[in-house]
């Protein structure tokens, strides 16, 4: 493979800045396209993931509650199919699920030739082009997504962290990465939004210890009707933690992680096992909250059974995903005409199989322009070619995440005055620990985790070091070693001899006291944005219908690498807390610590002489990053992007720094804030009407 | 086997074997649903005659061990150490607990052959979700059979 020629980091100054910093009411306010005729829809979507369904549910029900309300006929043009919308065809992917012979987060949605997807078993030595992404390194970048109605929630995990207040100030406080241009306390009534309005957390602000002074203050609600006196309530009760949580809260309840900083100077954290918020169905904690359970089978899910594979599919769908609003959607605002006395409505369109292509635009280099179209190919997998259409609307809204964003926004030459587009891309470095307890503790049982240590997330200690969350996992060493398969080859043996080394009851037993020991650990490292780390778009790359694959470059900075030590040396102390500091190696079991690095893997990484692994965590961030100034920064705190105004850019790729949460409710939250600005300028186009 | 006893069919054979190598009771076998399934899959895979020679040595074993009363001493010597089985032992283990056949040791193949069936596979959805694994591990299998809300915040089944 060769290089593609590089644009600078430095973007070119425009020779004429177009008052970018003026944002107003689109530049069509009737909502007729250039050329003065009607647009097909009101607004249409990319992408069919949690970022559409927030904002067009929320431009639905803002619009209608509006004086005067208005209705918007909208289109979701959704690049996967649609098969999970009813319930036995989901039914379909949890049994694709159980007989794939490896079981990552895509096994359960096949991959279209039409609409490919990443997926983690393509993840080789760089530069590689084996999979959907072209990753040219120095490092893979390690993380996938799903490409099919309902996005990437379909196999998400579903944790639900806020972002703490100094995360959006990281320049600010700690000379780092950039200032976000809203505060922690603008998001606030959005996070609430996103946490009871779409996807339904579970959590109590009781059990929430997080390295802040107040964390009830923190949590607290403006909204006093409903909250009383402002104090915070999840809308269901926190998932219970599981055993292993508390076996572990037990042993570590007196630690006192100590880590030396380059100065020698000691920085203490008190480990606290913490209770996640999570997207998964518990008890409501108000008779009026609804509980939403499966799409078309309203009454499974709606609590979490325990199935324990909420990665990659919850067969109960107890956990969110995004089908269950865009669901709601189209059942409320259907797609076929008003019937005689029906009140004025909504209508939303999802059309599946049908990849955008392109962003057409009127937009120079250097100068404002508007998006005039864009173009898609709906394809049908029977022989029959793909068809090209192009679709017009008054507003037009990208949400295909992160880096599918990037790569149409490249591809099309468009918003990209800045030049970074495709910049910045972040993901949560995870560096696994892994160990085998003295005692049962149960593993295997219950969701991916429920509890974690909020202690690393926040400190002085930044200036030098990225911050980590540390999640603990319940499903023993599923992740870092394939086990509970790996664990059965290791006693039954066979190899070259053939033969077994361990059968009937004592490996019945063994197992039996081996595998509920396993835990595991993920140092979930933050990232800063770096402009270097980028997607781009290579002609000499493109998928069957001809789109343009990803391009990655990445790399972790010595910022992030920083914190690999202190990661380790983290574990090494809570390891020590457990009672398995000595350090042991598969096929032996016994009590201890299991974690190691091997060089060759493709995710190796060196740091001061010392090789770690890092995995990605699939939290694919920052490539359309928001800002005040329009020469730096890509989107504008509503995501409409600066450069063409009846555009939004709209998902985790707007999102300018990360911090140590996961991103998805985040994003929620920005994406309620864009559907509320959305519907207030639908309402005063209709007012000039 | 006593006088006049019906000679016990190869299924029998093959579920007798299954119980000895899995630890894991008839009842709780049959409970799977699977001997069926595996039994078919080991036919297909390794070929009815090498599978009729299996069930030989293996019945003659097992009614030694019987007769022995305790252990699983005539089974080893003749089935699990016999370089002729000792790779099929290992991947129907393997088959029990996990739901998936693991192709037979390069040493089998070169002395027996091999059959287009003998790659990695999961046997069936079933079969996944019955690996004895789970139910060794006092858990259940991931993505199914599900517990019930909370139950993993309870001690586990294993504990004694
Ligand atoms: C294994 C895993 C675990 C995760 N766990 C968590 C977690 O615990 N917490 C958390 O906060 N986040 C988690 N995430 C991240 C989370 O899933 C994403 O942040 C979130 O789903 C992104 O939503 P989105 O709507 O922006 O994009 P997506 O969910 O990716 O949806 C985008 C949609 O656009 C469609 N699309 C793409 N290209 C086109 C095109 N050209 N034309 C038309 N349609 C297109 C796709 O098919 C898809 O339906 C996890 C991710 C992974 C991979
Ligand atoms: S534990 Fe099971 S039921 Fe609960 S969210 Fe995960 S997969 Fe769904």
């Amino acid at each position: 493979m060769s290089d593609t020629p590089d644009t600078p980091d430095t973007p070119d100054t425009p020779d004429t800045p177009d008052t970018p910093d003026t944002p107003g009411i689109p530049e069509l306010p009737d909502g007729t396209t250039v050329d003065g005729q009607s647009p097909d829809y009101d607004i249409v979507f990319v992408g069919g993931g949690i970022a559409t369904a927030t904002v067009a549910k929320t431009v639905v029900e803002k619009a209608a509650a509006q004086t005067p309300p208005v209705y918007p006929r909208i289109l979701i043009l959704e690049a996967g199919r649609a098969t999970a919308m009813s319930a036995d065809k989901y039914d379909t992917y949890v049994e694709a699920y159980q007989e794939a012979p490896i079981k990552v987060p895509n096994s359960p949605y096949p991959a279209s030739r039409s609409a490919p997807q990443p997926d983690v078993l393509d993840i080789a030595e760089v530069p590689s082009d084996k999979g959907y992404f072209v990753q040219k390194g120095p490092m893979p970048f390690g993380s996938d997504y799903a490409r099919s109605l309902g996005g990437t929630t379909l196999h998400w995990l579903g944790t639900c962290l806020r972002m703490l207040p100094n995360d959006f100030q990281m320049r600010t406080k700690y000379g780092r990465g950039v200032d976000w241009p809203l505060e922690y306390t603008d998001l606030k009534p959005y996070y609430e939004r996103a946490e009871w309005d779409i996807i339904g957390v579970s959590a109590n602000v009781e059990h929430q210890y997080y390295p802040i002074k107040n964390v009830e203050k923190y949590f607290e609600s403006a909204d006093e009707k409903k909250m009383r006196k402002g104090r915070y309530l999840f809308p269901m009760e926190e998932i219970p933690s599981s055993y292993l949580d508390d076996y572990m809260a037990k042993l570590c309840a007196d630690l006192t992680v100590e880590l030396k900083d380059d100065d020698n100077k000691t920085h203490t954290f008190p480990v606290r096992v913490t209770n996640t918020p999570v997207a998964r169905n518990s008890t409501p904690t108000k008779p009026d909250y609804q509980v939403v359970g499966a799409v078309g089978n309203a009454d499974r899910g709606t609590r979490c059974e325990g199935n324990s594979s909420c990665i990659p599919i919850c067969p109960a769908q107890a956990k969110y995903n995004a089908l269950k609003t865009l669901y709601d959607l189209i059942v409320k605002y259907p797609d076929r005409p008003l019937k005689k006395g029906e009140k004025p409505r909504a209508v939303v369109t999802v059309r599946s199989q049908s990849v955008v292509m392109s962003v057409e635009h009127t937009q120079e280099k250097g100068k404002k322009g508007t998006v005039t179209g864009l173009t898609y190919k709906t394809y049908y997998e029977d022989g029959t070619p793909a068809v090209p259409h192009t679709v017009t609307a008054g507003t037009y809204v990208l949400a295909a995440n992160a880096i599918e964003n990037a790569t149409l926004l490249l591809a099309s030459e468009a918003a990209n005055n800045s030049g970074q587009v495709g910049r910045n891309l972040m993901d949560h470095p995870l560096l696994l620990t892994w160990g085998l307890l003295e005692d049962n503790a149960g593993a295997y049982r219950g969701p991916g985790s429920t509890s974690g240590i909020a202690a690393f997330r926040d400190g002085e200690f930044r200036k030098e070091r990225t911050a980590f969350r540390v999640e603990i996992g319940n499903w023993g060493w599923n992740f870092p070693e394939n086990a509970p398969y790996d664990t059965v080859h290791d006693l039954v043996g066979g190899g070259t001899d053939g033969q077994a080394r361990m059968w009937g009851k004592e490996l019945r037993d063994t197992l039996g006291a081996i595998l509920p020991r396993q835990f595991r650990i993920a140092w979930e490292l933050e990232q800063d944005p770096e402009a270097t780390n980028r997607v781009t778009v290579d002609d000499r790359y493109r998928d069957r219908l001809g789109k343009n694959r990803p391009v990655i470059q990445y790399d972790l900075s010595d910022y992030v690498k920083s914190a690999l030590p202190w990661a380790a040396e983290a574990s090494r102390q809570l390891f020590a807390a457990l009672g398995i500091a000595n350090p042991v190696r598969r096929p032996v079991y016994e009590p201890g610590d299991y974690t190691h690095y091997d060089a060759d893997d493709a995710a190796a990484v060196e740091h001061d002489g010392v090789t770690y692994w890092v995995r990605g965590a699939g939290h694919v961030v920052g490539t359309h990053r928001m800002g005040d100034d329009p020469w730096n920064s890509v989107v504008d705190t509503h995501q409409r992007s600066h450069d063409l105004p009846n555009l939004y850019v709209v998902g985790c790729g707007s999102m300018p720094t990360l911090g140590t949460s996961n991103p998805t409710l985040t994003m929620t939250a920005l994406a309620i804030r864009t559907g509320d600005h959305i519907a207030e300028n639908l309402s005063r186009k209709a007012d000039q009407k | 086997m006593s006088e006049g006893a019906q000679p016990p069919t190869p299924k029998q054979i093959f579920t007798d074997l299954s119980v000895r190598l899995t630890g894991f009771d008839r009842a709780e076998l049959a409970g799977t649903g699977m001997i069926d399934t595996y039994y078919d899959t080991l036919l297909r895979i390794i070929g009815e005659r090498e599978a009729g020679q299996l069930f030989r040595y293996a019945a003659e074993a097992l009614a030694d061990d019987r007769r022995v009363g305790s252990g699983d001493a005539a089974l080893e010597q003749k089935v699990i150490e016999n370089p002729r089985f000792a790779a099929v032992v290992v991947s129907l283990i393997k088959l029990w607990y996990l739901g998936s056949w693991y192709p037979l040791a390069g040493d089998y193949r070169d002395d027996n052959g091999s059959t287009a069936d003998d790659v990695e596979h999961v046997v069936s959805a079933q079969g996944y979700r019955e690996g004895l694994v789970w139910t060794a591990a006092g858990a259940h299998p991931m993505g199914a059979k599900p517990p019930g809300f909370g139950s993993w915040a309870e001690p586990p089944t294993l504990i004694s």
